[in-house]
């Protein structure tokens, strides 16, 4: 028997960008490039385990807005372009680098990458890889846990209590149309957690949620376990802290497994790279250069100067680093369960996105650890939050403490000087869409005023997406970020004066419920 | 030839050489934006990809550690199209038309607040204070109201801070975790009255470290605390924990619904 468990989960989120209004749009390219080379990963990974019969459990969420650009045929079609153009240019690159074999065969691994991402997108999982991951949660190795709505910063919404309902109630729906059942578990946007918020939650029907190392730590009164068994909240919600420890070894940038000499360098793109006229196809309108996806070296080292990729060096490296990820999972589960009196968990976090394509090998990091866990060694599990509840349900009952896992565990990457002056008209608009709700309690879904209610819903949460304030702060593509929040503000504003005034203007409505198109089935009631 | 003729044809030279000049410096300064919004527009490419999931303060990776080795300068062909990001959305109004002053927390020590105030509220406010109005000041005054209920004149403690240069919000050092906090937005006099115009929600800091609140139904088990806190590296806080708990012992008393598929256990396992 096992002497404990650890829980991986993978935060999966994009902020909603479709843009039917231009023939191709740079920040679509977010999507593509996570298509392919974190998410078609993963779906190999994942396939190729249960292929070989590999038992394992992993917790991923999948947000609402990235769910609803997956399944949207728009985008669709697009990544099919995108992949397309470079299979063509990485069938160009085998040409080209025929007389250096070290590029060559990079060229020629690119050409499989890209031709298995457009078959497994577009033939085995028919354009819609949601399916995969539907296919993996109904095998019993995936719980999908959603998010919320937009990705909202629930701390940030100031109590109002209806615009947090909605952002979860509207995930919650969301979820149960695209998985068949309700959402068990949720990620808070941003590891975000208030007190209150799960009193929310259990309205919705979700079990769980995960916090921040110091949400559980911090929790009143003091929880026995730490971060390494659950508590309940006063509301009967669960809450897993974030192990700070195994967080590191994948997140850090000093000390993090992705810092390796032998792993691919992400800023070494022939994007950037190569002649500009020859990789000028492969770039967006406007010409500027961008990365295109192939990239040919390895980190090496601090300098500038960069060695050739080797992948099967790379490999090694991936299975060793999984090797001692695991040998510090079972010391550090070992010395937990010598002073525990019930088998501890450990839950360790991360952004799906690093895996593939920040980390080119993450991927594989994950198919290397859950084959050892499986086959070598007998101290720790793979178990999903759920499945440790379902083992121990009585825990303790305890309020987490408010905390993020931003800069500084709190809310200061969403509310400083660069993006404070969005909350004054968030809160306001969160208001008015209340005022609405409460205004017009019977209005027929179908008719201009419902669909202008639905559409002001809509606007509204599109505007709270944390991914705006979250990128003014980054620094870069600030513009988009700042426009897009203007833009679903003054839609919003617009759509509320016109619903009162009742002079709803139809066409620019349906344009916007065009581009827009997040949730159909959006009730705004859910503000009353 | 008359010289009045010539003196006209030269001016007339003059002016079109003038006027070809200036479109010819136009299309230099045209070039010479295209250039530099180009140089400028490929720094931002070079890291535009890090907002990636960036979130933690030890995130991966936050800084690139190498910059590619060469970023030349595209040169875009004669074809190219401009792809500009322009939704049709004026700037967002000023203000709502509302008098009212919005709390938020940040963070343990810091809190945030934003206001608008009407120019008739600010005007009849100077009104009522008359020959007071005289060198008065906007000012935000914090209370404490941890635990109590706000009469306007019981907060633990009181004190103003004068805001500046028009400034529309403002973030505030309480510096005191697990406290209560509400403001007003005001008017100081150099007298010291304050005269209130909107008053703040009321939010409370987070805790900044272990709660000193045991379950009593754990009593008796601090080594456990003890092994497994002291690996995690984070400090106990000091600060003697005020706060009543009696929902806390009430819920702990009565048990709580366990979620889980047995449904009905009891909360504490004690």
């Amino acid at each position: 028997m096992g002497k404990g468990y650890l829980s991986l989960i993978l935060h999966a989120h994009l902020p909603f960008v479709r843009h039917p209004e231009y023939a191709e749009f740079l920040e679509e390219d977010w999507l593509f490039e996570a298509i392919t080379e974190t998410y078609v990963p993963l779906i190999d990974v994942f396939d190729r385990l249960i292929d070989d019969g590999v038992d394992f459990r992993i917790t991923m969420s999948l947000t609402p807005p990235l769910i609803s650009m997956l399944t949207d045929t728009l985008l669709q079609s697009r990544y099919i372009r995108y992949v397309e153009k470079r299979i063509e240019l990485a069938a160009k690159e085998i040409e080209r680098t025929k007389h250096q074999p070290e590029f060559n065969r990079l060229a020629q691994m690119y050409h499989r990458h890209f031709t298995d991402a457009r078959y497994v997108f577009a033939e085995k999982y028919q354009r819609n890889i949601i399916h995969a991951f539907k296919k993996f949660q109904d095998a019993g190795k995936l719980e999908i846990i959603t998010c919320g709505a937009t990705h909202g910063y629930l701390p940030l919404m100031n109590n109002n209590v209806n615009a947090m309902r909605a952002q979860i109630h509207v995930a919650a729906s969301h979820y149960e149309k695209h998985f068949g059942r309700r959402p068990r578990g949720i990620w808070l946007p941003e590891c975000a957690y208030e007190p209150g918020v799960d009193q929310i939650l259990r309205e919705a029907g979700i079990r769980f949620f995960i916090t921040e190392t110091h949400g559980i730590l911090f929790a009143s009164p003091r929880p026995k376990y730490g971060i390494y068994a659950p508590v309940y909240c006063p509301s009967g919600v669960a809450a897993f802290g974030r192990d700070a420890e195994s967080s590191k070894q994948v997140w850090s940038a000093k000390e993090g497994y992705p810092g390796d000499y032998f792993y691919r360098e992400f800023y070494r793109d022939v994007g950037f790279d190569l002649d500009y006229d020859y990789v000028r196809p492969y770039l967006h309108g406007d010409g500027k250069r961008t990365n295109i996806g192939i990239k040919y070296y390895r980190i090496t080292g601090k300098t500038d100067y960069k060695e050739p990729y080797l992948p099967e060096k790379a490999l090694d490296k991936a299975a060793e680093h999984a090797g001692n990820f695991m040998f510090n999972r079972e010391k550090q589960v070992e010395y937990l369960a010598s002073v525990m009196d019930r088998k501890p968990v450990v839950v360790a976090p991360y952004d799906a996105e690093l895996f593939g394509h920040w980390w080119f090998e993450g991927p594989q990091w994950i198919n290397f650890l859950f084959r050892k866990i499986a086959f070598d060694q007998k101290t720790i599990s793979l178990i999903t939050p759920l499945e440790y509840l379902e083992m121990y349900p009585v825990n303790q009952v305890s309020t987490p403490s408010l905390s993020s896992w931003g800069y500084k565990g709190y809310h200061e990457y969403w509310l400083n000087g660069s993006n404070d002056w969005i909350y004054r008209h968030l809160h306001k608009a969160s208001e008015r869409m209340v005022e609405l709700a409460k205004a017009y309690p019977y209005t027929p879904k179908d008719s201009l005023h419902g669909r202008a209610l639905n559409q002001a819903a809509r606007e509204l949460l599109l505007a709270q997406s944390s991914d705006w304030a979250f990128i003014m702060k980054t620094g870069t593509m600030v513009e988009y970020a700042v426009k897009r929040t203007k833009e679903h503000l003054f839609r919003f504003t617009k759509l509320y004066e016109d619903i009162l005034s009742g002079n709803i203007d139809a066409a620019w409505l349906s344009n916007i419920e065009g581009k827009d198109n997040i949730f159909p089935d959006i009730d705004y009631h859910i503000y009353q | 030839m008359d010289k009045g003729i010539i003196k006209e044809i030269f001016l007339l030279i003059l002016e079109i050489i003038k006027a070809l000049c200036e479109i010819l410096w136009k299309k230099i300064k045209n070039v010479t934006d295209l250039v530099w919004s180009r140089f400028f527009a490929l720094s931002d490419v070079s890291s535009e990809e890090q907002e990636w999931g960036v979130t933690g303060e030890d995130t991966w990776p936050t800084v690139p550690e190498v910059q590619p080795a060469k970023r030349e300068e595209p040169q875009p062909g004669s074809e190219r199209k401009e792809i500009i990001y322009v939704p049709e959305i004026p700037e967002l109004p000023d203000d709502y038309g509302d008098n009212r002053i919005v709390l938020m927390v940040r963070d343990t020590e810091w809190l945030f607040a934003y206001w608008e105030i009407q120019k008739g509220v600010m005007d009849s406010a100077l009104n009522t204070l008359g020959d007071m109005a005289h060198g008065a000041k906007i000012a935000v005054r914090i209370y404490d109201v941890t635990d109590i209920i706000f009469d306007g004149s019981n907060a633990h403690k009181r004190y103003d801070i004068e805001v500046t240069g028009g400034a529309r919000n403002w973030y505030i050092h309480v510096g005191e975790p697990d406290r209560s906090f509400c403001v007003d937005i005001g008017l100081l006099t150099s007298q010291g009255s304050f005269l209130t115009l909107a008053r703040s929600n009321t939010v409370r800091t987070p805790q900044a470290g272990v709660s000193e609140v045991i379950d009593e139904k754990w009593m008796g088990i601090e080594e456990i605390y003890e092994k497994i806190y002291a690996p995690m590296g984070r400090g106990i806080s000091e600060s003697v924990f005020e706060r009543a708990h009696k929902s806390w012992r009430e819920i702990q008393k009565e048990g709580v619904s366990s979620p889980g598929s047995s449904g009905g256990s009891t909360a504490s396992e004690g």
